[in-house]
């Protein structure tokens, strides 16, 4: 269905997102709310105005910013959620000069309701480790500090999600960019939010600084396409790529450093770790998940839309060997460094850039396109980004929910030494066994969720590697696509990956804790409310991931690869 | 106050995942069955692995919440409970055999199963939550019921028992998943699940380096896997498509073993060989290093001893019973049985690491002075024979394997309580550290002794059955190679037998108690331990004199396998 903007259907589509926008605002308005009254000129006359002057006592409360994004983020997030069990969603947006600014897809709304998951349990973690003092009396200057920021972290919290958003329904690369930006630009401010460490605020402008110019750089290619195509609609962009010139694949080329910078690819990794470390736990979080899938769409759009050879042509897509040594760079890299992290947050950080190496991998095999006997190359494509989808969904619940457990213990002091760890599971074994099930899903051992997505990751590079071969009967090995020993690789990683993973469940139930973390470990009814939907989802999803399965499969579908 | 308000709070997480668990345990009971007009009960599914791993979920959970002085007070209960819920399964299985519940029909061609039931469990990729027994897998299911109670009963005063006993438990219910699972991705998930429960085990009653041991058991175990699981997933793409309910909506391919072997074996029967031998070989070679590592077969063996020696009795009882024999159980599942022609081609290698496995292990017995990493090499040794058996290619020589598979699993945890019980009332394993022992623990002295000659192979018990039967199979095929395994026999002998006889006898009327005890008088065995080994000597008998009751099952599997699979007659 095509709508023009801001027509009634486009409301009826986009009411989630409306709804996050006008929640944006009220968290803007409501803490501003007072007594203020405008005298209307040379009369005596006062209207009341209630922006600005004393605050309501109840709007005022510094609760409130908080407790409205959650609600907003809730709120639309069920919508999209009952609106997809229904099935297909299919609304373009387009101008009145027949440009398509915004497509809302099973793919794009698959994405939504990842980023609002995501977001929405880093903003109800936050409610706690960044929490508002309503109790009156004395305040001291921390408390006051906490509760001075509390509506402009939820404002940059909505807008992330607004950006990431807008980056799902894109269908042209200038808005595409714009979306990346307004999410980008509210991370990097976030990230310099943790103002009770020191390196809060140098890892905010060291994330950036190396960010605007990975921006910069693909915002280069993103004009040197414009010069090529003489548009940035994907559709035309992916219509005229075939026979586009050496100019085409160099803006390509710099634009996949703009996004590899947000997928957290090697080498434009290096930000990764800092800004991981630095960021309060949600929003590392956020940075580790949502963040991570926002680079992914923009890679799955550049690669798999416009630059992979036309329909079932012969031949493989020419990033395919870029790719491939890119993505094994990338796990190896993340996984040895993680070895060597005895800060947790940096360990998680090296562990993402790694899951991002794997992704890679998956996307490298889909570049094999049409070799041997594979007739329809389409279905391979679908499979590996089903379980790219699948694997970015499941992120959020395990690793979001292990940066969740370390925000927990960076209520009573900081997460950034291994040791703060120790005897978790003694001090309270429950967050202590849901924070090892996370280490385990993250390396993949069945039947949690991170197993059930390493799966259908290396599931889809075999497919794509074997092909069809079965059908002349015997196979020999030499006859497999080399891709497969991308899978090869992966394992061997996540072989490797296992030794710092297992490095903290040891530490866990082990050590005994410092002197400084002997007490009962801080409440926090929310941060505990999140971390339990984390692994609720963390198991379910690997004992029975069928639904979001065939979801995945849905989202994959409505990107029409050949 | 305060206490008491977060006491209502951790009950509520409780009650939480409680009510998780028993939600999960619901759909488990609703999975819909891919054979609706089967109307039969399922004797597998919940009463044999979904209960033991329920339960001890359960208990943790409800453990982890309480006080170090309460779970002291638990213990008990506890205890109790879990040796209840370990006697069920026990129950049920016996009662299989002896067709005391229902008549089961344990006379079954190749690929088939008694008990068979097929749940959909993953519909996308075509991945079923699929069981049955039959006469390979239903002498293992048997051992692991009857090791669970035996061990929980011989590590009856184990610290920390509110935690210890119920992952017990649990490790019983994932080995039996192993045996029953008959579909690839539910073997695999059992197969890594059985880690996480001896991960702990090592971990929480380790000795001294139980922290460098558990971690190189659990790297070390699935680092091997994941190669396995890649030759899986290779092997899932390369069949053919097809449709019916096992196959994934999706894929089109079914993790199903049992279309697989059907597959497998229409295709080599004729002239074809199953994908060809280039790529039989390189799977069937990645399969085995999983199995392999598991076994362990020597180049592969390093984690075993660590593990061993670090951890616990009651974990050395069950991995050394049990857990060793899931890479014997998984080699004859799955790879020989879809690849005997690289079975063929890989005969001599096979032959080579177990003949390799056998000496090595018997040699560097000889030089231990621990009595539990001595008692672990030996197990390498003995494992080094079921190899010999697989690489026999005769019919006798897998029958062999099974039986050694099964005997190893009644005697290997007697020696692991014997040692366990040095450790445990001496404080030390060290072989010349303590001499005359009979004359203070004339119990463990007996039992001791009696352990040491059924793993050395005396007639009439046990170990003798399949080290024979081994050597039946192994003449016609590797002819004089024989001498090699037979002077192992008589090294074992030796260490055993010298090992004895610095710990138990010597040292005088008085004996020399070790420096461990501090002058004080040593103390003799328990009476949980000496239940739980007399238990254990009275079937290692039993299992000698009359090797036919569990024979006769293995005896059928073999020639039914060698039927389908290797296209030869009986024996």
């Amino acid at each position: 269905m095509e709508v023009e903007v801001f027509s009634t259907e486009f409301w009826q589509a986009f009411a989630p997102e409306a709804i996050l926008i006008v929640g944006l605002l009220l968290i803007f308005i409501i803490p501003n709310l007072g007594n203020s009254k405008f005298r209307i000129p040379l009369t005596k006359v006062q209207v009341p105005w209630f922006l600005g002057g004393r605050r309501f006592s109840i709007t005022g409360s510094p609760a409130i910013p908080g407790m409205l994004a959650t609600a907003t983020l809730f709120t639309a997030l069920g919508m999209m959620v009952i609106e997809s069990v229904d099935g297909n969603m299919d609304t373009t947006t387009v101008t009145s000069n027949g440009l398509v600014i915004l497509q809302l897809d099973n793919f794009s709304r698959f994405f939504e309701i990842l980023f609002l998951a995501a977001v929405l349990l880093a903003s109800m973690a936050s409610l706690d480790r960044i929490p508002a003092h309503t109790f009156s009396g004395k305040k001291s200057l921390e408390e006051l500090y906490d509760n001075r920021r509390q509506a402009d972290f939820y404002i940059l919290m909505l807008t992330t999600a607004v950006g990431m958003c807008t980056v799902a329904l894109a269908q042209d690369l200038f808005v595409l960019f714009v979306g990346l930006e307004l999410a980008s630009l509210a991370t990097y401010v976030l990230v310099g939010f943790h103002k009770e460490s020191k390196e809060g605020a140098e890892s905010g402008v060291k994330y950036f600084i190396v960010g605007s110019v990975a921006s910069g750089i693909g915002l280069y290619g993103l004009s040197l396409l414009y010069l090529e195509f003489g548009s940035l609609q994907l559709a035309t962009i992916a219509a005229n790529w075939a026979d586009s010139t050496i100019l085409g694949t160099i803006a390509l080329g710099l634009v996949l450093v703009g996004f590899g910078f947000k997928v957290s690819a090697a080498p434009f990794h290096f930000a990764a770790p800092d800004a991981y470390a630095g960021a309060n736990s949600p929003v590392a979080g956020v940075l580790a998940t949502a963040s991570k899938a926002m680079g992914m769409i923009g890679l799955v759009r550049v690669l798999l839309v416009i630059a992979l050879p036309e329909g079932d042509t012969d031949g493989s897509a020419i990033w395919l060997y870029t790719l491939a040594t890119l993505s094994v760079i990338t796990m190896t890299w993340g996984n040895v460094a993680a070895l060597g992290s005895t800060n947790p947050k940096r360990m998680l950080a090296y562990s993402s850039v790694a899951h991002a190496g794997y992704m890679l991998a998956a996307l490298t095999a889909v570049g094999a396109w049409k070799w041997g006997e594979i007739e329809a190359p389409g279905d391979y494509a679908e499979a590996i980004v089903a379980a790219v989808l699948f694997h970015l969904f499941v992120l959020v619940a395990f690793k979001l929910g292990a940066f969740l457990v370390l925000g927990l213990l960076e209520m009573e002091g900081g997460a950034s030494r291994l040791s703060a760890l120790s005897g978790l599971a003694r001090r309270d074994p429950l967050i202590g066994t849901a924070m090892f099930i996370f280490m385990l899903a993250l390396a993949g051992v069945p039947p949690l969720a991170g197993f059930m997505s390493k799966f259908l990751v290396i599931a889809g590079i075999v497919s794509t590697s074997v092909g069809e071969l079965w059908m002349n009967g015997t196979v020999s090995f030499s006859d497999l696509h080399w891709v497969w020993w991308l899978a090869l690789a992966m394992f061997i990683n996540s072989a490797i990956s296992v030794f710092y993973y297992l490095r903290i469940g040891v530490v866990m139930f082990l050590d005994i804790p410092e002197e400084s973390r002997r007490k009962p470990l801080p409440y926090g009814a929310s941060i505990r409310m999140a971390i339990w939907i984390c692994l609720v989802a963390t198991i379910l999803l690997g004992l029975s991931g069928d639904t979001l399965i065939d979801m995945c499969y849905r989202a994959a579908d409505s990107l029409n690869l050949a | 106050m305060g206490s008491n308000q977060a006491l209502d709070i951790k009950n509520k997480e409780f009650m939480l995942i409680g009510g998780l668990l028993i939600i999960v345990a619901g759909l488990m009971a609703f999975f819909p069955s891919l054979n609706e007009s089967d109307t039969t009960v399922d004797w597998i599914s919940l009463p044999l692995v979904g209960f033991p791993i329920i339960v001890s979920c359960i208990l943790l959970a409800f453990a982890s919440q309480e006080s170090r002085a309460r779970k002291e007070v638990l213990a008990v209960p506890i205890r109790l409970f879990t040796l209840v819920a370990s006697m069920i399964p026990l129950a049920i299985s016996t009662a299989l055999f002896f067709d005391w519940l229902i008549l089961v029909d344990w006379d079954l061609m190749y690929n088939e199963y008694a008990l068979e039931k097929e749940y959909v469990w993953i519909e996308t990729i075509g991945v079923s939550w699929h069981v049955g027994m039959d006469g390979l897998s239903f002498p293992m299911v048997w051992l692991t019921t009857f090791l669970v109670p035996i061990t929980i009963i011989t590590t009856w005063n184990e610290k920390d028992g509110a935690t210890y006993h119920p992952l017990l438990l649990m490790m019983g219910g994932a080995l039996i998943g192993v045996f029953v699972a008959l579909d690839l991705f539910l073997f695999y998930v059992f197969w890594e699940l059985t880690l996480i429960p001896m991960f702990f085990l090592i971990l929480k009653w380790g000795g001294k380096d139980r922290r460098y041991a558990a971690q190189k058991f659990f790297i070390y175990t699935f680092c091997a896997s994941v190669i396995m699981l890649l030759g899986l997933i290779t092997l899932y793409f390369l069949q053919p498509e097809g449709s019916g309910a096992q196959y994934g909506t999706v894929t089109g391919r079914t993790f199903d073993m049992t279309v697989l072997f059907s597959n497998a074996t229409a295709y080599n029967m004729g002239d074809n060989v199953f994908l060809g031998k280039d790529m039989q070989n390189v799977l069937f070679a990645m399969l085995m290093i999983g199995f392999l590592v598991k076994l362990p077969a020597v180049p592969f063996h390093t984690w075993l001893p660590d593990a061993h020696v670090q951890a616990p009795t009651g974990g050395s009882m069950l991995l050394a019973g049990v857990m060793l024999k899931m890479g014997a159980y998984g080699m004859l599942r799955i790879p020989i049985a879809i690849f005997p022609d690289a079975v063929v081609y890989y005969q001599d290698v096979i032959m080579a690491i177990g003949l390799i496995s056998l000496v090595w292990g018997a040699i560097v017995c000889l030089g231990q002075t621990n009595l539990k990493k001595m008692v672990a090499y030996s197990s390498v040794s003995h494992m080094g024979v079921i190899l010999l058996g697989i690489a026999s290619m005769q019919p006798i020589g897998y029958a062999a394997a099974l039986f050694m598979m099964f005997a190893h699993g009644i005697i290997s945890p007697m020696l692991f309580a014997v040692c366990g019980a040095f450790k445990h009332h001496y404080h030390s394993m060290e072989i010349g550290a303590m001499r005359g022992m009979a004359k203070w623990s004339p119990y463990l002295a007996v039992y001791m002794m009696f352990a040491w000659m059924a793993s050395l192979g005396l007639p009439l018990l046990a170990g003798f059955v399949a080290e024979l039967m081994v050597m039946i199979a192994f003449w016609p095929e590797y002819g004089w190679w024989i001498l090699l395994p037979g002077a192992v026999l008589a090294i074992t002998a030796a260490y055993y037998l010298w090992s004895m006889q610095r710990t138990i006898f010597e040292g005088g009327d008085e004996g020399q108690p070790p420096e461990s005890l501090n002058g004080e008088t040593p103390p003799d065995i328990t009476l949980s331990e000496n239940i739980g080994m007399i238990i254990l000597a009275i079937f290692t008998v039993i299992f000698g004199i009359f090797p036919f009751i569990a024979l006769g099952m293995m005896d059928q599997w073999t020639v039914a396998f060698f039927e389908g699979v290797f296209n030869m007659g009986g024996i």
